[in-house]
């Protein structure tokens, strides 16, 4: 379970996130939606570790995890999939993906050729890519691969950040029902930020409402995917 | 529109305090320290040109030593084939250098980055080695004679008795105030708020509808003109030659532009002095540790090099930078 | 004839020097990001090193360890003690703009190259020293007349060409090769892989620093050592490194040949005045054609 308290991240004086608690239940799915500048990114930026909070606490499987690096954060099976498609362009499918997994290439080789053989089953395009620069794919296979970098590491909490951004509905609604799969069939965690709440709430066990840093709604899904008031008054539609 | 003339009449208020306290120090100091502040100022020009380049606009160059070469050259040649006065021989060389920055501008406005310090950097090594190549007419390793002449009798009548320091270090005032005069009004204008949207962002200057390498060419040609008479005065001391105008020149320029502060002019006339007088300043400190020769020889490029890389991984502001933040917040 | 062979010649043992220079910019530059104009500064010092073993007797292969050795730390020092402050800064600096995010590590390589030249000067004074070869450098004999090619040429050509298969089996056939190229092409995304890109950033400053330090072992027989004579070097090596392209190591290495045909044509048919000249001509024809030099990729000159 993923726990947050009272958590403060400031960009210089202003404040991202003023106060944030939530928690995210083991092998769901929960959506974290709100308006542009809610704070979604910098939630998961927070979590992963790429900014350091004012105050408040993350606890990850009951442990602290605010002041390690993200590089540690990786190892503990937390991995984070930031926005607009993070590949690097300039390397290959096949290396995109590797990279994933370069720190627990030694210590467990044949687990990360097998997981990047389940990538392939998950994604075949990108295996008829692999020799191909990451700059080359469409907007879709991009966050495709994205997902795969991340998915190698064989996580247990899955930081998705706004995967539907630029992409055609039916390309969205593939990748939504992938990592819907992977949730239901593995026990994957997943904390979804995303600006397209219908979507979102659809796949979602929870629902949290995001507005100026801080937290309007906490509900299960269904029920804020119901409530047209509430999201009237913050996502004005 | 009142707000510009406000800033106007506080630039005009202190190139005037500035010229009169230069003008005391003129009196009060010794020959050797008129020498000394003389080429402090002239180093103020040459960082002013990097203020405006890099400070300002956000492009590097060191290659601003190339750029005080040809303002040099064309000086040394309009008053030794032309017979021109100095005065007419530093309108001259301004004019060479606007020029040659142009020329530069063109080159180097689609670069940026370590692409453009290292291109400026070849720039800098091979415009002096034209004099070598073209012996006849630059003078070769040797150069050319020129100097400050004598001061004028209007001068001496009206002072009394004018040393060539003295006269050096009055001759080279106007410039000095008439650079610091132009930045700091072309800085609060328009044009130069334009050159910081340039350096803070070039994609949304793009969208803004600003021409990206215009703007980046105009720069550097503005700068050049700086470079250029700071280059010409530095020249009128002696000698206009490849040995004046080295290398090392263009790295000391950028060491004192960092050290005071590459974004401001206080910043300017600090790293100017700073670099001009440390040699000094270092030998009247180590005076009682009397350190061997070869020591105190390389002592004043070991401090101000430790300096640089301590100013950029501190307070990349520079001295003038902490200056300002002392006072907003008191 | 004659003339043209040895010209052919005393190019190509010359390339290889500008090669290996070029090589350790593209080292640092693919996996820190940095250009660093320092690199030459690290290996004067080192040579100096190796040259004072020499002076008290010990082998040459002993002084030639000891320098690579003291070049891969040096390398370390910087990054530690300059780049990775500077890194930790810059995200919260006031002079914070994409343009002077790749300006200000080219100022602080300059204040270490002028902190290791005063540092050179200090300690070994400003005297010109010799520096030995390894291997007999008589001049290769051709219809009678010697050629400026000697054993010595034919040894350097030789490390250039391992140093390059090395380092490229090493970025394309490695998983720290690959951690190196994704630290430095995107930080954040090789973070959030997992990759300790600190340590990866370290790594490459110090390969490259024993890079620059065989380069500087090679030219000083034929160059004479002092704080100064490498500076040449590095404005050769960097303009062979853009013009092979500054993210490819083939594309260094021919560059630096390249450079180095250059340098000895301009010396035996025109006149040695005009090397710098025709540098920058060489420089900026290739920036303004093919600005990302002749096997680069389009996207690496994204500073």
């Amino acid at each position: 379970m993923l726990e947050i308290k009272d958590l403060v991240t400031e960009y210089g004086s202003v404040k991202a996130l003023n106060g944030i608690s939530l928690v995210a239940h083991e092998g769901k799915i929960t959506t974290v939606i709100g308006a542009n500048g809610a704070g979604k990114s910098t939630l998961l930026r927070t979590i992963s570790a790429l900014e350091h909070p004012r105050s408040g606490s993350i606890t990850w499987k009951n442990k602290s995890i605010v002041g390690l690096s993200p590089e540690k954060i990786v190892r503990l099976g937390i991995a984070h999939v930031p926005e607009g498609h993070a590949v690097i362009s300039q390397l290959s499918v096949e290396e995109n993906i590797e990279m994933g997994a370069l720190f627990r290439m030694r210590s467990n080789k044949a687990d990360v050729r097998l997981a990047i053989q389940e990538i392939y089953q998950l994604f075949p395009r990108l295996e008829e890519r692999k020799k191909q620069l990451a700059g080359s794919l469409s907007g879709g296979e991009r966050q495709m691969l994205a997902i795969s970098r991340a998915l190698v590491s064989r996580p247990s909490l899955l930081l998705l950040d706004e995967p539907s951004l630029g992409l055609a509905p039916l390309v969205v609604e593939q990748i939504i029902q992938t990592v819907n799969d992977l949730c239901r069939n593995t026990g994957l965690t997943v904390l979804l930020v995303e600006q397209n709440a219908n979507t979102a709430l659809g796949v979602a066990d929870h629902g949290i409402l995001l507005s100026l840093g801080t937290v309007a709604a906490d509900l299960p899904a269904a029920q804020m995917k119901a409530d047209v008031a509430l999201r009237a008054a913050y996502l004005g539609y | 529109m009142s707000k510009a003339s406000s800033y106007g009449r506080k630039n005009l208020v202190i190139s005037i305090l500035f010229t009169a306290l230069v003008f005391f120090l003129s009196i009060k100091l010794d020959p050797y320290n008129q020498g000394q502040l003389s080429v402090a100022l002239m180093f103020f020009i040459g960082i002013l040109s990097i203020v405006l380049l890099t400070g300002a606009s956000g492009q590097i160059s060191l290659g601003q030593g190339a750029l005080m070469a040809v303002g040099g050259f064309a000086a040394a040649l309009g008053i030794l084939n032309l017979g021109l006065s100095i005065w007419f021989a530093i309108a001259l060389a301004v004019f060479a250098a606007l020029l040659a920055g142009l020329l530069l501008g063109i080159a180097a406005a689609r670069l940026s980055g370590p692409y453009l310090a290292g291109t400026t950097l070849v720039i800098a090594l091979a415009i002096p080695s034209l004099a070598t190549r073209f012996e006849s007419v630059f003078g070769g390793d040797v150069g050319l004679t020129i100097d400050f002449g004598n001061p004028p009798a209007w001068l001496t009548s009206l002072m009394g008795e004018v040393g060539y320091e003295q006269w050096q270090l009055l001759a080279t005032l106007p410039f000095a105030t008439l650079a610091l005069f132009f930045t700091s009004n072309i800085l609060n204008s328009r044009t130069g708020r334009s050159w910081r949207a340039l350096r803070d962002n070039e994609v949304a200057a793009s969208l803004a509808g600003m021409k990206i390498s215009e703007t980046k060419i105009f720069v550097f040609v503005i700068s050049s003109g700086f470079a250029g008479l700071a280059g010409v005065l530095y020249g009128l001391r002696g000698i206009v030659g490849p040995s004046v105008y080295p290398i090392s020149l263009s790295l000391l320029l950028l060491t004192g532009a960092v050290l005071g502060g590459i974004r401001s002019i206080l910043g300017a006339l600090i790293g100017a002095l700073l670099v001009v007088f440390l040699p000094d300043l270092i030998e009247w400190a180590s005076g009682s540790f009397s350190p061997s020769e070869q020591i105190a020889n390389y002592l004043p490029a070991m401090i101000s090099s430790i300096l640089l890389i301590l100013t950029v991984v501190l307070n990349p502001g520079g001295i003038a930078h902490g200056l300002h933040h002392k006072k907003s917040h008191h | 004839m004659d003339i043209f062979l040895s010209a052919i010649f005393a190019g190509t043992s010359r390339g290889a020097i500008y090669a290996l220079a070029a090589l350790g910019l593209v080292l640092v530059w693919r996996g820190a990001g940095v250009v660093n104009f320092a690199q030459m500064g690290q290996a004067m010092f080192s040579t100096y090193i190796a040259s004072t073993l020499i002076a008290q007797n010990y082998s040459y292969w002993v002084a030639f360890v000891v320098a690579l050795v003291s070049g891969g730390l040096l390398g370390a020092l910087v990054d530690l003690l300059v780049m990775r402050p500077l890194n930790r800064k810059r995200s919260s600096s006031a002079l914070d703009s994409p343009a002077m995010r790749s300006t200000i590590p080219v100022i602080a390589s300059l204040g270490i190259l002028g902190v290791l030249q005063a540092a050179a000067g200090m300690i070994w004074a400003a005297e010109e020293r010799g520096f030995p070869t390894p291997v007999n450098s008589l001049g290769l004999v051709i219809n009678g007349k010697i050629m400026p090619f000697t054993a010595f040429d034919l040894f350097v050509i030789g490390i250039v060409f391992v140093t390059l298969v090395a380092t490229t089996y090493f970025f394309k056939g490695t998983g720290m090769g690959l951690a190196m190229r994704a630290s430095a092409l995107n930080p954040e995304v090789a973070r959030l892989s997992g990759i300790r890109i600190g340590f990866v950033r370290t790594l490459s400053w110090v390969i490259s620093g024993v890079a620059s330090s065989l380069a500087g072992l090679l030219v000083t027989p034929s160059a004479n050592l002092s704080p100064y004579t490498l500076d040449l070097i590095l404005i050769i090596g960097f303009t062979a490194a853009v013009v092979g392209g500054l993210d490819s190591l083939l594309g260094s290495v021919i560059g630096g040949f390249a450079l180095g045909l250059l340098v000895s044509f301009v010396n035996v048919y025109d006149a040695p005045e005009d090397i710098f000249l025709a540098i920058l001509i060489v420089l900026l024809t290739v920036l303004i054609i093919r600005p990302q030099g002749i096997l680069g990729s389009k996207e690496v000159r994204r500073v």
